[in-house]
């Protein structure tokens, strides 16, 4: 109940779950996703459950309550709840009872002497006495569960194989004195009394196959409402009243012999107790060590686990281990008590481990762990008929199933899943009282990341792939309802079939460690000769396995055949070997054979079924690949195509850019040609400029040159004239030009040029007219 | 636990597979070896392979049930590659049982002790026993004593460490998981001891 004495602050620390537990960094954001839907789920259930339990009451309590219990369970489970709001419908009843709610919700450290209080109540044999020490110790030692549970635990418990020579053994030790226990500091001593246990335990043990040889079909008594119990179960057990529910699962109260824990936990000889008050438990040195070794690395760093956390697992383990040393300590265990001291007070928590790992887990935790290599074995069988792609795949990675899975089933899940998933798998292993879960969360777990792991390509990322994805399986609920209605046709029945198969392989191995040296010479190992004996010679045939593995087969069977034998009849268990001698018991011999071989038949058919669905599924799946392969091949094509395309489009571009270099040249020449005309026209014009002018020139140089000629003929006929003037008189017609203009040009000859000029522009405008004189006078001339 | 390699060696598939007993060689430049840590419980094999991998040390780890699995590739001076995929076992001597499932096919086993218990030193010969008679008859096995950085708590001497690695042709190597003291050395130092493939 340590979870419960912790405050709300440290659990709201952001890298943990909602147990204290810390979660991995890499899952922290997919944690936050789910918490709500966790939250979401819880106060579903809890309702649910409230309601059941209620129920459950009332259809009971006409003979095992009485009134005031109805009203309690209500009150008992909002009590629990820490949820504010449920708090309202617990009313005034809180008054009835306050011991055993304290009880109940484990709030209190202090025991008060409720357990005599309830006596009355509780229809149960043995009555709880407290025990006187109890009272001054700080750790709630132990606790009853609450009533409204009975019928649940009365139903369960009937499985509960209780060993006889308990009690025996209690009225042996008479010590009431739960020593104070702190850190075992003396590495050294013990380990004396070992033999005196054993023989003890020896009785405990032979008893004890008497008792389950008779009650190992135990008859379910009636319960009406198993059913609708086991759905909701499936759907979760609630946190709060979890510690208590699983109590009532693994039937606790029957199992609880009074004092038995205390008495486990004092020292055997008081006397000798001088100043060793540390070396306590008589408990052999290798177990003691071992644990001191664990009780730092369980659950590192959580918040619930501090130093008195640790004596109360301490505690546990040493007792459990001085309980049953035929397991004695295995570590594992230690997780398992952690997590039952954060759900219930600690001597519960003993009797609940008890439980789990002396009937669950039978032999599983054992010095030769024989029953945890059976599992493997069956599983791996399982394995290979419900994912035959999947095996195929790890064999051809060289991953071995074991390699996976074993962790898995030892650990059964604890570090291995979230939180809520381990929890969730726990609710219902706790109610079955078997191993099937197990097998179911595996398949499940396989089923779930099956189809991932299948596409790895490397034995090292195959099994990380197969760590981490489990380690993510935050969905619960999905896997809690895959484990369970996926795998409908994995019963105990059928486990108990398949471990008897496979027993005597694991049997013979552990032999022949336990002689020292093993006869398996094969390089191949072990494990592949176990594998051998998982098939019967006529299986041999039918798997579809190459020559040499049936070879290989046969010689081991041969080679072990005798040893084999003599193994099976050392185990009294085993009814099918030993001779029958009974006509009666051949009869029933033959049945149970006759059973068996139905059983047999109905899951040939069911593989037959399983391996039609395979076929069509392969079938499928190779329609899928053509498919694939054709969709791969048009992308290809695509692919080609585009990059024809791309190509195209490259060439265009430079063709482009050529023509568009050319069509620049062009324009440059063009304007080169532009610039060049013009620079002609100019020219022309220039020149057509200049020769007008030279034209006007030679003109005028023409008319200078008549006029020149006309000034020198005048000039001439003047001095003609002038002489004739003074000669003798002259003709008229030369009188008549003789003017006083005549006078400048006598002057000079540059000055006549002038006035010509002159003359001449004068008389352009009137040039139709009358002809200018010069002309007129020109030709004249 | 759910961790991969830092350096996922994507080059190295197709053959793994097919030869799984002897430690999975990819060509002769990029090796993938199985190896396996052997040991007393508590002696540091799981600080031993989270400080090669992860490079930290938590000083309190969890107890190993049953085995775990990592991976982590290193690379050699002359550019070749080794991907370790190690597998840690867990130490409690009834687990031993299992260990035959582990220490199969690998190519490579760490017999691990703590330099201050001379009981995990014996439990560690028992082991280097158990590998020469069950394991592969290539395996490379280095002797490791760890908690070196405990000295003056040391009970095992290192000349003893010494002596009997040269003894059974073992490679032998005192480290500390927590102050990382030769950790990566040990593993280079295997990684130099593996049997190459020779180029053909
Ligand atoms: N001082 C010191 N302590 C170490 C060293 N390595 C490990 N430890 C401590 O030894 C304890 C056990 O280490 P683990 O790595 O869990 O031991 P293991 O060999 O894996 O044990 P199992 O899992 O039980 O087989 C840890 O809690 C560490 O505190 C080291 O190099 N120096
Ligand atoms: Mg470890």
């Amino acid at each position: 109940m340590l979870l419960s004495l912790l405050s709300k602050r440290s659990l709201n620390d952001d890298s943990r779950d909602a147990y204290g537990f810390t979660v991995r960094p890499q899952h922290i954001h997919r944690y936050r996703e789910y918490a709500n839907i966790y939250k979401e789920e819880e106060e579903e259930r809890l309702q649910k459950w409230k309601t059941f339990l209620e129920q459950q009451v009332g259809s009971t309590s006409a003979h095992e309550f009485n009134e005031a219990n109805t009203r309690d369970v209500v009150s008992e489970v909002t009590k629990q709840s820490n949820d504010p709001a449920e708090t309202v419908s617990g009313e005034s009843d809180d008054s009835n009872e306050p011991a055993r709610n304290e009880t109940v919700s484990g709030e209190s450290e202090k025991r008060s002497d409720n357990d005599t209080e309830e006596e009355g109540i509780i229809p149960n044999k043995e009555a709880p006495v407290t025990t006187q020490h109890a009272k001054s110790l700080e750790v709630q030692t132990w606790a009853k569960i609450s009533p409204s549970l009975d019928s649940i635990e009365q139903m369960l418990s009937t499985r509960v194989k209780k060993r006889k020579n308990m009690e025996g053994k209690t009225v042996k030790h008479g010590h009431n004195d739960l020593p104070a226990i702190d850190e075992a500091k003396s590495e050294s001593e013990d380990a004396d009394d070992d033999d005196d246990d054993k023989d003890e335990m020896d009785s405990v043990n032979a008893s004890e196959v008497e008792i389950s040889a008779s009650d190992k079909m135990y008859p379910e008594p009636f319960f009406p409402r198993r059913e609708e119990l086991e759905f909701l179960v499936r759907g979760g057990v609630p946190k709060e009243l979890r510690g208590e529910v699983w109590q009532a699962f693994v039937g606790v109260r029957t199992r609880r012999v009074e004092t038995y824990y205390q008495d486990l936990l004092a020292t055997k000889d008081d006397d000798a107790s001088g100043g060793q008050e540390h070396d306590k438990y008589d408990l052999p040195e290798k177990w003691r060590k071992q644990i001191e070794k664990d009780l730092p690395r369980t659950f590192p760093g959580h918040p619930a686990l501090n130093e008195k956390g640790r004596n109360s697992l301490r505690r546990v383990l040493s007792a459990y281990a001085r309980h049953n040393p035929s397991v004695g300590y295995c570590q594992a265990m230690n997780f398992f008590a952690g997590l039952l001291l954060l759900m219930m007070p600690e001597e519960n928590a003993f009797w609940t481990l008890v439980g789990i790992i002396d009937d669950y887990f039978e032999d599983y935790f054992s010095q030769e762990m024989i029953e945890s290599q059976v599992d493997q074995l069956v599983f791996e069988d399982l394995m290979r008929e419900r994912f035959p792609k999947l095996v195929n795949h790890l064999d051809y990675l060289g991953v071995e199933v074991a390699w996976i899975c074993g962790p898995w089933f030892l650990s059964i899940f604890v570090n291995m899943l979230p939180w809520e998933s381990v929890l969730r798998v726990w609710d219902v292993i706790l109610f079955e009282g078997n191993r099937v879960m197990l097998f179911r969360t595996a398949l499940a777990l396989m089923d779930l990341y099956g189809p991932a792991v299948v596409t790895t390509k490397d034995a090292g990322d195959a099994i990380t792939l197969f760590q981490t994805l489990a380690g993510s399986t935050f969905d619960s609920s999905q896997l809690v309802l895959t484990a369970c209605m996926g795998f409908l046709t994995i019963t105990e029945d059928r486990l108990q079939e398949l471990r008897e198969k496979h027993r005597p392989a694991i049997l013979a191995a552990a032999e022949e460690r336990a002689k020292g040296g093993r006869v398996f010479k094969d390089p191949k190992g072990l494990a592949t000769k176990l594998y051998s004996f998982k098939h019967d010679p006529e299986s041999i045939v039918k798997e579809n396995k190459t020559e040499t593995d049936k070879i290989d087969k046969m010689t081991n069977l041969d080679s072990h055949g005798a040893n084999l034998d003599e193994i099976l009849n050392g185990i009294t268990v085993d009814s099918e070997v030993d001779s029958l001698p009974d006509l009666q018991e051949q009869v029933v011999w033959l049945k149970v054979e006759l059973c068996s071989l139905l059983e047999e038949k109905r899951s040939a058919v069911l593989r037959a079924e399983e391996l039609e669905a395979a076929l069509m599924e392969m079938v499928t799946e190779d329609n899928r690949r053509e498919l694939t392969a054709r969709v791969e091949q048009l992308e290809q094509e695509v692919a080609e195509l585009r990059q024809a395309l791309a190509d195209k489009r490259e060439g265009e571009k430079a063709m482009l850019q050529v023509l568009m270099k050319v069509e620049q040249e062009q324009r440059v020449t063009e304007e080169a040609r532009r610039f060049a005309e013009q620079d002609a026209a100019a020219q022309r014009y220039t020149v057509h400029i200049l020769e007008e002018k030279y034209e006007k020139a030679t003109a005028s140089l023409t008319q200078l040159e008549k006029r020149a000629v006309m000034a020198e003929s005048m000039l001439e006929a003047t001095l003609q004239y002038e002489s004739g003037q003074s000669k003798a008189l002259s003709s008229p017609r030369l009188g008549r030009l003789e003017s006083p203009r005549d006078m400048p040009i006598k002057k000079t000859g540059l000055l006549s040029f002038g006035l010509g000029w002159r003359d001449k522009n004068k008389g352009k405008p009137s040039n139709d007219g009358a002809p200018p004189d010069a002309e007129t006078n020109g030709p004249q001339q | 636990m759910g961790c991969s390699s830092s350096v996922p060696d994507r080059s190295a598939g197709r053959i793994g597979g097919i030869n799984p007993d002897n430690g999975g060689v990819v060509d002769a430049k990029n090796l993938k070896v199985k190896l396996v840590l052997l040991g007393d419980s508590g002696v540091g094999k799981s600080c031993i392979v989270l400080r090669f991998v992860r490079g930290q040390f938590d000083p309190t780890s969890k107890v190993t049930v049953g085995a775990s699995f990592l991976s982590q590739t290193i690379a050699l001076q002359d550019s070749s590659t080794v991907k370790f995929e190690i597998w840690d076992t867990a130490g409690q001597e009834r687990y031993a049982a299992l260990a035959p499932l582990y220490y199969r096919g690998a190519a490579v086993a760490v017999v691990v002790y703590d330099i201050t218990s001379p009981e995990s030193f014996s439990k560690a010969q028992y082991w280097v026993k158990e590998l020469q008679k069950h394991g592969s008859p290539d395996i490379v096995m280095a002797l490791v004593g760890n908690k070196a950085d405990l000295h003056e708590r040391r009970e095992v001497p290192a000349q003893d460490g010494i002596d009997y690695a040269e003894k059974n042709g073992m490679f032998f190597i005192e480290t500390s998981a927590k102050t990382a003291d030769n950790i990566n050395q040990l593993f280079e130092e295997i990684a130099k001891r593996l049997p190459r493939p020779s180029p053909s």
